[in-house]
C-alpha cells in the first residue's frame, strides 16, 4: 500500500569509507522488520550485510553499487539508497543524491570529519539535500562525539547542534540522552530492539540541560512560537521538533544524533528523526527542462493527475533481467502504460513494476510521484527521463566527470569475447564515468574510468557476473597536449598532378586558450577565403586535435584564428581547404612550444601521526606536492597533489609503510604540465610502441 | 619576468631593508590587529612575496584547516595577479606551489618541540626546508613567553624569518609605544612589529617597530575589498 506523500521519505546514507554506513543500514532494516537476522560487513558468518548485494562488495567489505530498498517506520515509508563511500565511485553517490530528498551523513566518532565526508558534503550542497548527522562508533576507544560536532562546524561550516548526548562512551556506552524529550534512552534485548526510557542520570543532568538550552537557542531562530515558549520556560517537544524541521529543510541547521550501529545503540531515535526532521517529497522543489520551450525550467508538482516525469538513476543486470531504478517526480507510472524516453524519443510499454529491497523484490501496480521503484526490461541509459506522449520534459542532466585512466583489455578465449562485450555494454550504460572504445591502430579494447580501483572492480565484475575472463594491459594515463605560446601559420596546399587540381591557402595564428576548450575564430576579411570554405577549414583544424602531432595525445586548450588565405576559382574545394588547414596546424604547432599535460590527483592520506614522515616520503617519491598536513592529535591528514601516473599500486605501498593503519582517497584535481625528463621518457616509450606496432 | 614584476611592484618592499626583506635573517616579526581586520591577508602577502623570490615558506595555522589556508593563498594571489593584469597566472601559481607547505595544529596540540619534530620529518627526507615561517593563530597569553623564546632560538639557529599574527583587543589600551599589553613582557623578542589600524573605510599599515629605527617608513594601506597592500597616495 502506498502511503500519503507526507509519510514518505527518500533518504540516502552518505559517509566516508568505513564509518559504518552499511552496518547502520543493516540495523535500520532489522528494526523496521525488513530482515530478521543481522549480518555484518566482513561478517564472521560469511553472509555479509544485506545491502551489499554484490558478491564482490561482500568480499572487499565495501559498498559499490547503491542498492535501493524500502522499509516502514512508525507509519512512514522510508526508501533508502545505500551509497558507496569510496571516492572512485562518486558518480554513484552523485546519482543517488540527485534522487534523494534528504540524507543521513554518517561520521565516525573517532575519525570525525574525514576527507570523503567533505566531498560528500559538497555534493549534498550541490543538490541542496537537507541532512541530519549520525555520529557512529561511539563505542570505539577514542570516541568523542562533541569533537566531531565541532569539526562539522569548523570543517564543513554546518550549524551543527547536538540532539542527544551519550550516556557513557567507548566501552561504557549505555545509551543516549534525548535532549528534546529530556529522557535517557537505553537499548535492551539481544539486538537492542527494546527501547527503555528513564530519568536522566543525575551526573549528566546539568550537562544535558545546558546542551538543551543551546539546542533551543539554535532552533528558536526558525519559530517565533518556540522563542516565546522559551522565554516563558514552556518548550514542548513538538514545538522544538517543528522548529528544528524548518531549519533542517532550509539546510540552515544540522541536527546531530549519536550511537553505535554495531552495538545496536541509537538507531531507532535516528529513524524517528528521519520521519520527524527530513523532508517528504512534497517539501522539495524539483525542476525539469522543457525541451519544447528551449529548455525552459519547469517546476514539477507531485500531482498524480499530471503527465508523468521519472528519472532512471540506476541500471542493474540482476537475476530478474534488466532492472531500471526510477524516481517518479510528477504524475504516476503504472503497469501497461506507454512511456517515452525523452532522450531517444522511443516509446516503451511498462511491463513489470517492482519495489526493491537489495536483491529481493516485490511486484507493485504503479509508482506515484515521490516514490522510488524499478522497471523491468526497458532499454535505456542512466540519467534518462521518462515522460508520456504529451510532454517533452527532461530532468536536468547530471554532472559527469571525464575519465582519467584507461586500460587495454583482451578476452582470454572465445566465450569470454562474447561475454565481455555484453558486460561492457551493460556497464557503460550503468555508469557514465566508465567508457569503452576500440583503439583503431592496435585493435585493443580500451576501458577508461575514474581510478585504478574503479576499473579493477569492473574487471572483477566481468569475470564473476558474466564469466568473461580478460587479460589486462598496464593502466594508461589520459595525457593531453597543449601549446604554450602564440605561433603563426601560413600554409598553401597545392596539388597539380593531372586531373582536377587542389588549391587552398590558410594563414593566421594559434595561441593557448584557458581550460580545455578548442576555439576557432574566423577573422578573414575581403573574401580571401570564400565563406563556403570556412567550415572546411574548421573541420580540418578539428581533425588534428584528436591526435596531437607531438605525441599523439588529444590537443586541448587551443585557440585558432584565421585571418588570411587564398583560393583558386577552379582548384579550390572543401577538401583542399581541409588539407590546407591540416598543413597550417602542423606548421603552427611546430612553433608553438607544445607540451604534455598529465592528470594530477588530489590525494588525501589519513594516518596515525607516528607515520606522518613515512607517508610524506611516499608521496614525495611519487612526484607529489604536499600541500600541507593537519595535526588532529592522534591522527594527521596529509593533503597532496600527485600525478595519476605515479599512483598505481599506492594502496599496497601505503599499507606496508603504515602497518595498514592509514587510508587514502584520491580524486581528479587538474591537468598540469609533465616535467621535461618525464616527457622525454614518454616520447621514448611512444616511439618504441610505434616500432612494435610496425 | 612575471615573478620579477610582482616582486618589484609589491608595496611591502618599501618596508624592507636593502635586501628588501622586512625581517633580518634569524629575526621574528609580528602583525597586530583586532579580529577581522586583515592579519591573515597581510601575512599571506608576506608569504607570497617570499615565495615569488623562490624561497620556501611554511605556513603554520592554529586556527584553520589546510584547505582554508590554501584558499587564502589562492585568493590573495589571484587578486594580486588581477590587479597587475598578469597573463598565464596558473603557470606562475603552479611554479610557486611546491615552495609552500601548510601545517595546521589544534591550538592545544601545538608545541615548539612538536613543530620541530614535524619539520625534521620533512627536512631529513629532503621534502621541504623552510626559509620563512608564518605562524597564524598563536595564542599570546600567559604561557606564550617560553615557546616564543624557543621559536626565536629556532629562527636564529636556522637563519629563518618568522612572522606571527597577534590578535589585539579593543578593551585593552596599548602602551605609549603602541605595543599591546599581551606583548609587554616579550616585545623585546620581536625585530619588527606592524599594526593594522582601521580608520574609516581604510586600514592603515603602521610600523610600530622597524629594523631601522631612524628610517621614516612610508604609509601603506590594506584595501578591505581586495585585501591587498597599496601605497597611501
Amino acid at each position: 500500500m502506498e502511503k500519503d506523500l507526507s509519510q514518505v521519505r527518500n533518504i540516502g546514507i552518505s559517509a566516508h569509507i568505513d564509518s559504518g554506513k552499511t552496518t547502520l543500514t543493516e540495523r535500520i532494516l532489522y528494526y523496521t522488520d525488513r530482515i530478521h537476522t543481522i549480518h555484518d560487513v566482513k561478517g564472521k558468518d560469511g553472509v555479509g550485510a544485506t545491502m551489499d548485494s554484490m558478491e564482490l562488495e561482500r568480499e572487499r567489505g565495501i559498498t559499490i553499487a547503491s542498492a535501493a530498498t524500502y522499509c516502514e517506520w512508525r507509519d512512514h515509508q522510508v526508501n533508502i539508497i545505500d551509497t558507496p563511500g569510496h571516492v572512485d565511485f562518486t558518480i554513484e553517490v552523485e546519482r543517488s543524491l540527485r534522487v534523494l530528498d534528504g540524507a543521513i551523513l554518517v561520521l565516525c566518532s573517532v575519525g570525525g570529519v574525514q576527507s570523503q565526508s567533505i566531498t560528500v558534503d559538497m555534493q549534498m550542497k550541490r543538490y541542496k539535500v537537507p541532512c541530519i548527522a549520525f555520529i557512529n562508533k561511539c563505542d570505539r576507544s577514542g570516541a568523542n562525539p562533541f569533537r566531531v560536532i565541532q569539526q562539522l562546524k569548523d570543517k564543513l561550516g554546518h550549524n551543527a547542534v547536538a540532539m542527544q548526548m551519550p550516556i557513557g562512551l567507548e566501552a561504557d556506552l549505555e545509551g543516549v540522552v534525548d535532549l528534546v524529550t529530556m529522557q535517557a534512552v537505553y537499548f535492551d534485548g539481544e539486538n537492542g530492539e527494546v527501547m527503555r526510557t528513564e530519568e536522566i542520570p543525575d551526573a549528566l543532568r546539568d550537562e544535558a540541560e545546558s546542551l538543551r538550552e543551546k539546542l533551543i537557542d539554535a532552533a528558536s531562530m526558525y519559530s517565533d512560537d518556540l522563542m516565546e515558549a522559551a522565554l516563558e520556560g514552556e518548550v514542548t517537544p513538538e514545538l522544538l521538533t517543528e522548529a528544528l524541521r524548518i531549519g533542517t529543510l532550509e539546510r540552515d541547521i544540522t541536527p546531530v544524533f549519536m550511537g553505535s550501529a554495531y552495538k545496536n545503540k541509537g538507531v531507532q531515535p535516528l529513524l524517528d528523526a528521519v520521519t520527524n526532521l527530513l523532508p517528504c517529497p512534497a517539501d522539495v522543489e524539483n525542476q525539469a527542462l522543457d525541451m519544447n520551450a528551449d529548455e525552459a525550467p519547469v517546476i514539477l508538482s507531485s500531482d498524480a493527475g499530471k503527465s508523468p516525469v521519472a528519472l532512471a538513476f540506476k541500471l542493474e543486470d540482476g537475476q530478474y533481467g534488466q532492472l531500471t531504478y526510477i524516481r517518479v517526480y510528477q504524475g504516476s507510472i503504472s503497469k501497461a502504460d506507454t512511456i517515452v524516453n525523452a532522450r531517444t524519443g522511443k516509446k516503451v510499454k511498462v511491463g513489470r513494476l517492482a519495489r526493491m529491497h537489495a536483491d529481493q523484490m516485490e511486484d507493485i501496480d504503479s509508482i506515484s510521484a515521490g516514490y522510488i521503484g524499478a522497471l523491468f526490461g526497458i532499454d535505456c541509459a542512466s540519467g534518462d527521463t521518462f515522460t508520456d506522449r504529451n510532454s517533452r520534459l527532461s530532468m536536468t542532466s547530471m554532472y559527469v566527470p571525464e575519465p582519467v585512466i584507461s586500460l587495454a583489455i583482451a578476452p582470454r578465449d572465445n566465450k569470454s569475447q562474447n561475454n565481455m562485450s555484453k558486460a561492457l555494454n551493460r556497464f557503460t550504460k550503468e555508469d557514465p564515468t566508465f567508457q569503452t572504445y576500440v583503439n583503431q591502430e592496435t585493435g585493443d579494447t580500451i576501458i577508461s574510468g575514474m581510478g585504478e580501483l574503479h576499473l579493477e572492480v569492473y574487471i572483477e565484475r566481468m569475470r564473476r557476473e558474466y564469466g568473461a575472463d580478460v587479460e589486462t594491459g598496464m593502466p594508461r594515463v589520459a595525457y593531453r597536449e597543449t601549446i604554450t605560446q602564440k605561433a603563426e601559420f601560413n600554409y598553401t596546399h597545392k596539388k597539380q598532378t593531372g586531373g582536377a587540381g587542389q588549391f587552398g591557402r590558410v594563414a593566421g595564428y594559434m595561441e593557448p586558450a584557458e581550460g580545455d576548450e578548442f576555439e576557432f575564430v574566423n577573422k578573414v576579411t575581403g573574401g580571401s577565403i570564400p565563406t563556403q570554405f570556412i567550415a572546411a577549414c574548421e573541420k580540418g583544424f578539428k581533425g588534428c586535435l584528436a591526435k596531437g602531432p607531438k605525441m599523439e595525445f588529444p590537443v586541448t586548450g587551443i585557440r585558432i584564428v584565421i585571418d588570411d588565405g587564398a583560393s583558386h576559382a577552379v582548384d579550390s574545394s572543401e577538401m583542399a581547404f581541409q588539407a590546407a588547414a591540416r598543413g597550417a596546424f602542423l606548421e603552427g604547432y611546430a612553433r608553438a612550444k607544445a607540451v604534455i599535460h598529465e592528470p594530477i590527483m588530489k590525494v588525501v592520506v589519513e594516518s596515525p601521526t607516528e607515520f606522518q614522515g613515512a607517508v610524506m616520503g611516499s608521496l614525495n617519491q611519487r612526484r607529489g606536492i604536499i600541500l600541507g598536513s593537519q595535526d588532529e592529535v592522534t591522527m594527521c591528514v596529509i593533503e597532496s597533489q600527485v600525478p595519476l601516473s605515479e599512483m598505481f599500486g599506492y594502496s599496497t605501498v601505503l599499507r606496508s609503510a603504515t602497518q595498514g593503519k592509514a587510508q587514502f582517497t584520491m580524486e581528479f584535481n587538474a591537468y598540469r604540465q609533465v616535467p621535461q625528463s618525464i616527457a622525454e621518457d614518454l616520447l621514448k616509450k611512444a616511439q618504441e610502441g610505434k616500432k612494435n606496432v610496425a | 619576468m612575471l615573478k620579477k614584476d610582482l616582486i618589484l611592484r609589491n608595496p611591502l618592499r618599501l618596508l624592507g631593508q636593502e635586501d628588501q626583506y622586512i625581517l633580518p635573517e634569524g629575526g621574528i616579526g609580528a602583525v597586530l590587529a583586532r579580529a577581522g581586520v586583515g592579519k591573515t591577508a597581510l601575512m599571506v602577502q608576506l608569504a607570497l612575496d617570499t615565495l615569488l623570490r623562490e624561497k620556501n615558506v611554511l605556513h603554520v595555522s592554529l586556527d584553520d584547516p589546510v584547505d582554508k589556508v590554501s584558499l587564502w593563498h589562492k585568493e590573495v594571489f589571484h587578486n594580486m595577479a588581477e590587479q597587475y593584469n598578469l597573463p598565464q597566472i596558473n603557470q606562475l601559481w603552479d611554479s610557486i606551489l611546491p615552495k609552500r607547505f601548510i601545517m595546521t595544529f589544534k591550538v592545544d596540540g601545538f608545541s615548539v618541540p612538536k613543530l620541530e619534530e614535524r619539520l625534521r620529518d620533512l627536512t631529513e627526507q629532503n621534502i621541504f626546508t623552510p626559509q620563512m615561517i608564518i605562524v597564524d593563530g598563536f595564542p599570546f597569553d600567559d604561557t606564550a613567553l617560553e615557546p616564543l623564546q624557543q621559536l626565536r632560538e629556532f629562527s636564529n639557529r636556522h637563519g629563518l624569518r618568522i612572522w606571527f599574527s597577534v590578535r589585539t583587543h579593543r578593551h585593552e589600551a596599548p602602551g605609549p609605544d603602541g605595543i599591546p599589553p599581551q606583548l609587554s613582557n616579550m616585545d623585546n623578542l620581536f625585530n619588527v612589529i606592524l599594526q593594522l589600524q582601521p580608520e574609516g573605510k581604510k586600514v592603515h599599515v603602521k610600523v610600530l617597530r622597524g629594523v631601522d629605527a631612524e628610517k621614516d617608513y612610508p604609509e601603506l594601506m590594506l584595501d578591505p575589498a581586495t585585501m591587498l597592500i597599496s601605497r597611501n597616495d
